[in-house]
């Protein structure tokens, strides 16, 4: 039953050879081309370079997308009405980076966020004005959107977003 | 109708930032011995059939298992490589799973091996394809590259868990020092962890407190290390477990689910998640692993817990949503000591993957003690005698959730 002979430990190698040996190689993997759908897009694009943002809506659940989705993950139909979203926003959940600037070697403290468009019922990634300081971000800040100067038809267009000042008491409890 | 599945052995390299000392193969065989000198009577040519995996793209060689092959005695064997991202370790364990249960003729007893040498790799060549869920969004909505260092500053695992440790910080308000309560609680278990990775029997919670922020609220302290690691998991069947150890652990349930993107950004799941610490696809897995194994229960039926936790906060988070304690409670939890070694139920006592994280290995190593601390041989052995006991992962940029529930006693539900 005991079959201990035909296993042999590793320990004789180890006594043999203290390190292994290093060889440098390197594996090119970041040049690759990549298609992408324009179908479902073009509405979205065009309207960004006129400064308007809007979301897909799907007819089975009456979720709005931003940015627009070919398929809904839930009813697996495509999304075939556009609506109208206004262009604030509130934040829906945040982080500060920290990065070193690469030249004076200073760090750099940058909130990123989620910003839930209002009207729509999805997050995407965006980045608050440099004015705003990171440590008076809190989830459910009133935000909106900031534009570049020549809108070229991307989401790059918005460029950040502005706080919106607001003395509403019911902002003051969401931040407790 | 499927076969009992069983596990009677589980082993570990050790666990370093650099083993310089060995190769790839070699670690891996190191694994596979631990794993065997606890079981005497089986050998190489009693094992029917292979699983191997690591993250796709961090070792820096194409088909590593091919490779090693003969350090791990696959030779002339079936063998296949699965790999899932950070999850890797948990889905070889299911397939090593679903090939006992498959009840191929001839194939009884199968070897998973999970491994990572992140030291000889590029490991964030492997992130831009891997861990990064905007570039196949960039792909979706046709933005260049160049715009994701202007998006996304605070990238890859920890860029995920951030927002999640906000939201959960806003939820159950708590603050950084219960962030870092945990890591101490996982410093000291893994020092006890002859193969752990992190060693720090005397860490404080200021001394946690103390070191710089690397994305808000988590800190250098809390955060994981990048390890070289394998770790290997022996499966069979019931009739012969019997036969090869005194106490096999019994694999009752098992589930993956994802549910949506780990960065909710554009949202990839198409599930409108706004709440990236809401984690539906834990709950669902834990679910689904739950009602296989016949656990309605699971606070009260479960001994002990290893979940994959690579930040503190996520801990926190997967306790709850695997149903082991309530909502926002996990903090105080933590605090009385309910978690600790000697507690009611223990978590993470080899120390976790917050000491430990050889990517593609962890997600293996959770079921591995899980089993380990069932048959009495772990190394940092909980006081209290263990009969159900969960392996949890995490990984992928769709939060793709892996659960096994294990127990001293089968299952009848096949018979």
């Amino acid at each position: 039953m005991s079959k201990l002979t035909q296993r042999k430990s590793l320990e004789y190698v180890k006594k043999d050879y203290v390190r292994t040996r290093t060889m440098p190689a390197s594996w090119y993997l970041a040049s690759y081309k990549y298609k992408y759908n324009l179908t479902h897009m073009q509405p979205f694009l065009e309207k960004l370079k006129n400064k308007k943002l809007i979301g897909l809506q799907c007819s089975g659940c009456n979720r709005v997308f931003f940015p627009p989705r070919l398929v809904c993950g839930k009813c697996l139909v495509k999304p075939d009405r556009w609506v109208d979203l206004r262009e604030t926003g509130k934040v829906a959940t945040y982080t500060v980076a920290y990065l070193k600037d690469t030249e004076t070697g200073e760090i750099l403290e940058r909130p990123v966020v989620l910003v839930q468009q209002d009207g729509a019922d999805t997050a995407s990634m965006a980045q608050l004005s440099p004015e705003i300081d990171f440590k008076d971000t809190y989830i459910g800040m009133p935000i909106k959107v900031h534009w570049v100067e020549n809108p070229t038809g991307g989401l790059m267009d918005i460029e950040y977003y502005d706080l919106v000042e607001d003395d509403a008491k019911d902002l003051d409890l969401r931040k407790e | 109708m499927g076969r009992q599945v069983a596990i009677v052995s589980a082993g570990y390299s050790e666990h370093a930032s650099k083993r310089s000392d060995v190769n790839m193969a070699e670690l891996v065989s190191e694994a596979v011995e631990d794993c065997l000198k606890k079981v005497p009577s089986v050998g190489f040519e009693d094992i029917d059939a292979y699983v191997n995996g690591n993250m796709p793209a961090f070792e820096g060689s194409n088909l590593p298992e091919l490779w090693m092959t003969d350090w791990m005695g696959a030779r002339n064997k079936p063998l296949i490589r699965v790999t899932t991202g950070g999850t890797t370790g948990g889905t070889v364990a299911i397939a090593g799973y679903y090939t006992v249960t498959a009840g191929l003729p001839g194939i009884d007893t199968v070897l998973a091996i999970a491994f990572e040498q992140q030291s000889q790799g590029d490991t964030s060549v492997g992130l831009a394809s891997v861990a990064y869920g905007e570039l196949s969004v960039l792909n979706t909505l046709g933005m260049s590259y160049e715009h994701l260092t202007r998006l996304l500053s605070a990238g890859a695992a920890i860029g995920v868990a951030s927002y999640q440790a906000t939201n959960y910080m806003r939820k159950s308000k708590i603050t950084e020092e219960d962030l870092a309560r945990v890591v101490v609680q996982n410093r000291h278990n893994a020092a006890k962890t002859w193969w752990a990775h992190l060693k720090m029997p005397n860490l404080t919670i200021e001394e946690v407190l103390d070191t710089p922020y690397i994305s808000y609220p988590l800190r250098y302290g809390m955060v994981c290390p990048a390890s070289d690691g394998a770790c290997a998991v022996l499966f069979t069947t019931e009739e012969k477990a019997k036969d090869m150890c005194d106490i096999p652990v019994y694999v009752n349930g098992v589930a993956s689910v994802a549910h949506e993107s780990a960065v909710l950004g554009y949202d990839g799941s198409g599930s409108g998640q706004i709440d990236p610490s809401e984690q539906l696809g834990a709950m669902r897995s834990s679910e689904l692993a739950y009602s296989q194994a016949g656990i309605s229960m699971p606070r009260k039926e479960i001994d002990y817990a290893e979940v994959y936790a690579p930040f503190p906060n996520q801990e926190l988070m997967w306790v709850e949503k695997l149903g082991l304690f309530e909502e926002t409670t996990a903090p105080q939890m933590y605090e009385n000591g309910v978690t600790g070694l000697k507690g009611e139920l223990p978590i993470c006592c080899s120390g976790g993957v917050n000491s430990t994280n050889a990517i593609g290995a962890s997600a293996l190593e959770r079921p591995a003690e899980a089993a380990l601390q069932i048959m009495g041989k772990a190394s940092n052995q909980v006081p209290k005698s263990v009969h159900t006991a969960i392996g949890h992962g995490w990984g992928g940029s769709l939060n793709l959730c892996t659960m096994l529930v294990m127990a001293d006693e089968p299952q009848r539900k096949w018979r």
